[in-house]
Protein backbone atom coordinates (compact mmCIF):
# COMPACT_ATOMS: atom_id res chain seq x y z
CA UNK A 1 0.00 0.00 0.00
CA UNK A 2 2.99 2.35 0.37
CA UNK A 3 4.19 1.95 -3.05
CA UNK A 4 1.04 2.07 -4.90
CA UNK A 5 -1.04 4.76 -3.41
CA UNK A 6 1.44 7.21 -3.71
CA UNK A 7 1.95 5.76 -7.11
CA UNK A 8 -1.31 6.34 -8.23
CA UNK A 9 -1.29 9.92 -6.64
CA UNK A 10 1.78 10.52 -8.57
CA UNK A 11 0.55 9.28 -12.27
CA UNK A 12 -2.40 11.31 -11.29
CA UNK A 13 -0.89 14.38 -10.95
CA UNK A 14 1.19 14.08 -13.14
CA UNK A 15 -1.61 13.59 -15.68
CA UNK A 16 -3.31 16.77 -14.14
CA UNK A 17 0.06 18.82 -14.98
CA UNK A 18 -0.15 17.48 -18.67
CA UNK A 19 -3.50 18.68 -19.13
CA UNK A 20 -2.74 22.10 -17.44
CA UNK A 21 0.05 23.09 -19.19
CA UNK A 22 -1.62 21.82 -22.67
CA UNK A 23 -4.13 24.59 -21.89
CA UNK A 24 -1.33 26.89 -20.68
CA UNK A 25 -0.38 26.53 -24.19
CA UNK A 26 -3.59 27.21 -25.78
CA UNK A 27 -4.65 29.94 -23.67
CA UNK A 28 -1.68 31.29 -21.50
CA UNK A 29 -2.73 32.98 -18.28
CA UNK A 30 -0.18 32.62 -15.53
CA UNK A 31 -2.65 30.71 -13.32
CA UNK A 32 -2.59 28.00 -15.74
CA UNK A 33 1.01 27.77 -15.33
CA UNK A 34 1.37 27.64 -11.88
CA UNK A 35 -1.16 25.48 -11.26
CA UNK A 36 0.87 23.01 -13.83
CA UNK A 37 4.15 23.47 -12.28
CA UNK A 38 2.20 23.07 -8.67
CA UNK A 39 1.09 19.34 -10.41
CA UNK A 40 4.13 17.99 -11.06
CA UNK A 41 5.85 19.60 -7.14
CA UNK A 42 2.46 16.88 -6.24
CA UNK A 43 3.63 14.36 -8.52
CA UNK A 44 7.52 14.41 -7.41
CA UNK A 45 6.23 14.04 -3.81
CA UNK A 46 3.93 11.25 -4.59
CA UNK A 47 6.71 9.35 -6.78
CA UNK A 48 8.99 9.90 -3.69
CA UNK A 49 7.12 8.52 -1.22
CA UNK A 50 6.07 5.58 -3.68
CA UNK A 51 10.51 5.33 -3.71
CA UNK A 52 10.62 4.72 -0.02
CA UNK A 53 7.96 2.32 0.21
CA UNK A 54 9.61 0.23 -2.83
CA UNK A 55 13.24 0.58 -2.04
CA UNK A 56 13.98 2.61 1.42
CA UNK A 57 15.69 5.19 2.54
CA UNK A 58 17.89 7.80 0.47
CA UNK A 59 18.35 11.19 1.45
CA UNK A 60 17.80 12.71 -1.93
CA UNK A 61 14.63 11.24 -1.99
CA UNK A 62 13.48 12.29 1.24
CA UNK A 63 14.87 15.71 0.41
CA UNK A 64 12.91 15.85 -2.83
CA UNK A 65 9.87 14.76 -1.08
CA UNK A 66 10.03 16.83 2.02
CA UNK A 67 10.80 20.06 -0.05
CA UNK A 68 8.16 19.56 -3.17
CA UNK A 69 5.38 17.31 -1.27
CA UNK A 70 5.62 19.05 2.14
CA UNK A 71 6.70 22.79 1.71
CA UNK A 72 6.17 24.13 -1.94
CA UNK A 73 3.11 22.05 -3.34
CA UNK A 74 0.48 24.16 -1.69
CA UNK A 75 1.87 27.13 -2.00
CA UNK A 76 2.28 27.02 -5.77
CA UNK A 77 -0.84 26.00 -6.50
CA UNK A 78 -2.40 28.45 -4.21
CA UNK A 79 -0.35 30.82 -5.82
CA UNK A 80 -1.75 29.74 -9.33
CA UNK A 81 -5.41 30.90 -7.58
CA UNK A 82 -3.81 34.07 -6.30
CA UNK A 83 -3.32 34.94 -9.78
CA UNK A 84 -6.89 34.16 -11.12
CA UNK A 85 -8.40 36.36 -8.48
CA UNK A 86 -6.19 39.21 -7.29
CA UNK A 87 -4.58 42.29 -8.91
CA UNK A 88 -1.69 41.29 -10.79
CA UNK A 89 0.01 44.16 -8.92
CA UNK A 90 -0.47 42.04 -6.19
CA UNK A 91 0.10 38.31 -7.56
CA UNK A 92 3.45 39.67 -8.74
CA UNK A 93 4.32 40.97 -5.24
CA UNK A 94 3.02 37.42 -3.29
CA UNK A 95 5.08 35.77 -6.28
CA UNK A 96 8.74 37.28 -5.47
CA UNK A 97 7.76 36.49 -1.83
CA UNK A 98 7.12 32.78 -2.36
CA UNK A 99 9.84 32.45 -5.22
CA UNK A 100 12.60 33.48 -2.38
CA UNK A 101 11.00 31.45 0.38
CA UNK A 102 10.68 28.61 -1.80
CA UNK A 103 14.56 28.97 -2.43
CA UNK A 104 15.14 29.79 0.97
CA UNK A 105 13.44 26.32 1.88
CA UNK A 106 15.34 24.77 -0.60
CA UNK A 107 18.54 25.96 1.34
CA UNK A 108 17.18 24.63 4.27
CA UNK A 109 15.90 21.34 3.46
CA UNK A 110 19.06 20.23 1.10
CA UNK A 111 21.72 21.59 4.27
CA UNK A 112 19.67 19.89 7.31
CA UNK A 113 20.90 16.97 8.99
CA UNK A 114 18.67 13.56 8.49
CA UNK A 115 18.46 10.94 10.74
CA UNK A 116 15.73 8.19 9.22
CA UNK A 117 15.52 6.11 12.52
CA UNK A 118 13.43 9.25 13.71
CA UNK A 119 10.72 8.73 11.88
CA UNK A 120 9.89 5.61 14.32
CA UNK A 121 9.90 7.87 17.03
CA UNK A 122 6.40 8.93 18.46
CA UNK A 123 3.36 7.86 17.05
CA UNK A 124 4.72 6.88 13.80
CA UNK A 125 5.60 3.53 12.43
CA UNK A 126 8.23 4.72 9.81
CA UNK A 127 6.35 3.18 7.10
CA UNK A 128 5.51 6.38 5.39
CA UNK A 129 8.00 9.44 4.90
CA UNK A 130 8.22 11.97 7.59
CA UNK A 131 9.54 15.07 8.15
CA UNK A 132 10.59 13.97 11.82
CA UNK A 133 13.61 12.92 9.82
CA UNK A 134 15.06 16.07 9.92
CA UNK A 135 17.21 16.92 13.36
CA UNK A 136 18.27 20.21 12.17
CA UNK A 137 16.07 22.90 14.09
CA UNK A 138 13.96 25.58 12.26
CA UNK A 139 13.51 23.48 8.74
CA UNK A 140 10.19 21.47 9.70
CA UNK A 141 8.91 25.29 11.28
CA UNK A 142 8.78 26.08 7.94
CA UNK A 143 6.29 23.93 6.60
CA UNK A 144 3.38 25.51 8.33
CA UNK A 145 3.69 28.86 6.69
CA UNK A 146 3.56 27.78 3.44
CA UNK A 147 0.88 25.56 3.95
CA UNK A 148 -1.25 28.33 5.48
CA UNK A 149 -0.98 30.49 2.46
CA UNK A 150 -1.21 27.30 0.12
CA UNK A 151 -4.58 26.58 2.11
CA UNK A 152 -5.92 29.64 2.37
CA UNK A 153 -5.16 31.07 -1.66
CA UNK A 154 -6.16 27.67 -2.91
CA UNK A 155 -9.20 26.56 -0.95
CA UNK A 156 -10.41 30.20 -0.38
CA UNK A 157 -10.05 30.91 -3.79
CA UNK A 158 -12.07 27.83 -4.90
CA UNK A 159 -14.49 28.61 -2.43
CA UNK A 160 -14.85 32.32 -3.10
CA UNK A 161 -15.42 31.18 -6.45
CA UNK A 162 -18.01 28.66 -5.92
CA UNK A 163 -19.68 31.36 -4.04
CA UNK A 164 -19.94 33.84 -6.62
CA UNK A 165 -21.01 31.65 -9.27
CA UNK A 166 -23.76 29.98 -7.31
CA UNK A 167 -24.70 33.52 -5.98
CA UNK A 168 -25.19 34.62 -9.58
CA UNK A 169 -26.80 31.13 -10.50
CA UNK A 170 -24.26 31.32 -13.61
CA UNK A 171 -22.12 28.74 -14.87
CA UNK A 172 -22.96 25.21 -13.02
CA UNK A 173 -19.96 23.43 -13.71
CA UNK A 174 -17.48 25.68 -12.75
CA UNK A 175 -19.55 25.95 -9.02
CA UNK A 176 -19.51 22.48 -9.05
CA UNK A 177 -15.66 21.94 -10.28
CA UNK A 178 -14.40 24.58 -7.71
CA UNK A 179 -16.16 22.72 -4.72
CA UNK A 180 -14.76 19.39 -6.14
CA UNK A 181 -11.21 21.95 -5.77
CA UNK A 182 -11.74 23.19 -2.40
CA UNK A 183 -12.67 19.49 -0.94
CA UNK A 184 -10.31 18.02 -2.96
CA UNK A 185 -7.04 20.42 -1.94
CA UNK A 186 -7.75 19.83 1.92
CA UNK A 187 -7.40 15.80 1.72
CA UNK A 188 -3.82 15.77 1.84
CA UNK A 189 -3.64 18.41 4.83
CA UNK A 190 -5.73 16.53 6.53
CA UNK A 191 -4.08 13.12 5.74
CA UNK A 192 -0.86 14.95 7.01
CA UNK A 193 -2.83 16.14 9.94
CA UNK A 194 -4.24 12.38 10.82
CA UNK A 195 -1.10 10.99 10.37
CA UNK A 196 0.67 13.32 12.70
CA UNK A 197 -1.80 11.55 15.30
CA UNK A 198 -0.32 7.85 13.84
CA UNK A 199 -3.12 7.28 11.59
CA UNK A 200 -1.32 4.89 9.38
CA UNK A 201 -1.90 5.45 5.64
CA UNK A 202 -3.75 8.88 6.58
CA UNK A 203 -1.39 10.98 4.18
CA UNK A 204 -0.92 9.35 1.36
CA UNK A 205 -4.25 8.24 0.92
CA UNK A 206 -5.64 12.00 1.36
CA UNK A 207 -2.84 12.77 -1.10
CA UNK A 208 -4.23 10.42 -3.76
CA UNK A 209 -7.88 11.19 -2.98
CA UNK A 210 -6.89 15.03 -3.22
CA UNK A 211 -5.55 14.55 -6.70
CA UNK A 212 -8.25 12.25 -8.06
CA UNK A 213 -11.24 15.14 -6.77
CA UNK A 214 -8.91 18.41 -7.80
CA UNK A 215 -8.11 16.93 -10.97
CA UNK A 216 -12.37 15.78 -11.45
CA UNK A 217 -12.79 19.98 -10.58
CA UNK A 218 -10.32 21.39 -12.99
CA UNK A 219 -11.89 18.84 -15.71
CA UNK A 220 -15.53 20.05 -14.20
CA UNK A 221 -14.72 23.34 -14.37
CA UNK A 222 -13.30 23.84 -17.46
CA UNK A 223 -16.17 21.70 -19.03
CA UNK A 224 -19.95 23.02 -19.60
CA UNK A 225 -22.77 21.14 -18.81
CA UNK A 226 -25.60 20.43 -21.54
CA UNK A 227 -27.72 21.05 -18.99
CA UNK A 228 -29.52 24.73 -19.48
CA UNK A 229 -29.76 26.73 -16.26
CA UNK A 230 -33.43 26.85 -14.97
CA UNK A 231 -35.10 30.05 -15.26
CA UNK A 232 -37.57 31.45 -12.81
CA UNK A 233 -39.65 34.50 -13.90
CA UNK A 234 -40.43 36.54 -11.04
CA UNK A 235 -44.12 37.17 -10.27
CA UNK A 236 -44.37 40.90 -11.46
CA UNK A 237 -44.48 43.36 -8.84
CA UNK A 238 -47.44 46.22 -8.34
CA UNK A 239 -45.51 49.78 -7.33
CA UNK A 240 -47.58 52.09 -5.94
CA UNK B 1 -51.74 55.20 -7.59
CA UNK B 2 -49.74 54.29 -9.95
CA UNK B 3 -51.28 51.08 -11.60
CA UNK B 4 -48.20 50.33 -13.78
CA UNK B 5 -46.58 46.94 -13.33
CA UNK B 6 -43.04 45.98 -13.73
CA UNK B 7 -41.80 42.85 -15.04
CA UNK B 8 -38.28 42.49 -13.30
CA UNK B 9 -36.03 40.44 -15.13
CA UNK B 10 -36.05 36.82 -14.48
CA UNK B 11 -33.51 35.61 -12.44
CA UNK B 12 -31.62 32.49 -13.03
CA UNK B 13 -31.82 28.72 -10.70
CA UNK B 14 -30.23 26.21 -10.66
CA UNK B 15 -31.70 22.63 -10.67
CA UNK B 16 -33.48 21.57 -7.76
CA UNK B 17 -30.60 19.25 -6.45
CA UNK B 18 -28.15 21.47 -6.92
CA UNK B 19 -29.70 24.47 -4.98
CA UNK B 20 -29.96 22.31 -1.89
CA UNK B 21 -26.15 20.74 -2.32
CA UNK B 22 -24.02 23.64 -3.38
CA UNK B 23 -24.78 25.89 -0.06
CA UNK B 24 -25.01 22.90 2.59
CA UNK B 25 -21.57 21.95 0.73
CA UNK B 26 -19.79 25.41 1.16
CA UNK B 27 -21.02 25.58 4.67
CA UNK B 28 -19.74 22.59 5.56
CA UNK B 29 -16.38 22.90 3.39
CA UNK B 30 -16.35 26.69 5.20
CA UNK B 31 -16.26 24.81 8.69
CA UNK B 32 -14.01 22.10 7.76
CA UNK B 33 -11.16 24.39 6.60
CA UNK B 34 -11.55 26.69 9.89
CA UNK B 35 -10.46 23.06 11.63
CA UNK B 36 -8.01 22.95 9.18
CA UNK B 37 -6.23 25.95 9.57
CA UNK B 38 -6.16 25.96 13.59
CA UNK B 39 -4.81 22.38 13.05
CA UNK B 40 -1.78 24.13 10.86
CA UNK B 41 -1.63 27.26 12.81
CA UNK B 42 -1.37 24.60 16.24
CA UNK B 43 1.40 22.59 14.26
CA UNK B 44 2.94 26.30 13.38
CA UNK B 45 2.92 27.79 17.10
CA UNK B 46 3.88 23.94 18.45
CA UNK B 47 1.14 22.90 19.89
CA UNK B 48 0.76 19.86 17.53
CA UNK B 49 3.27 17.68 17.30
CA UNK B 50 3.43 13.90 16.68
Amino acid sequence: MNVWVPLLASITSFIFAFFVFRRYLARRGPHLLLWGIGMVFYGIGGFCEAYFGAFGWNPLIFRLWYLFGAILVAAWLGQGTVYLLAKRKWADTLMVILGLASIYGAIRVFSAELDPGLMTSGLHTGSELSGHAIITPGVRTLTPFFNLYGTVTLVGGALYSAWIFWRKRVLLHRTIGNILIAVGATLPAFGGAFSRFGIAGALYWGELLGAILIFIGFLRATTPMGTPLLRRAAAPVSET
Amino acid sequence: MNEEEKAPPPTREYPPIYEMVVPIALAVIVVVVVVLLLIIVGVALGLIGG
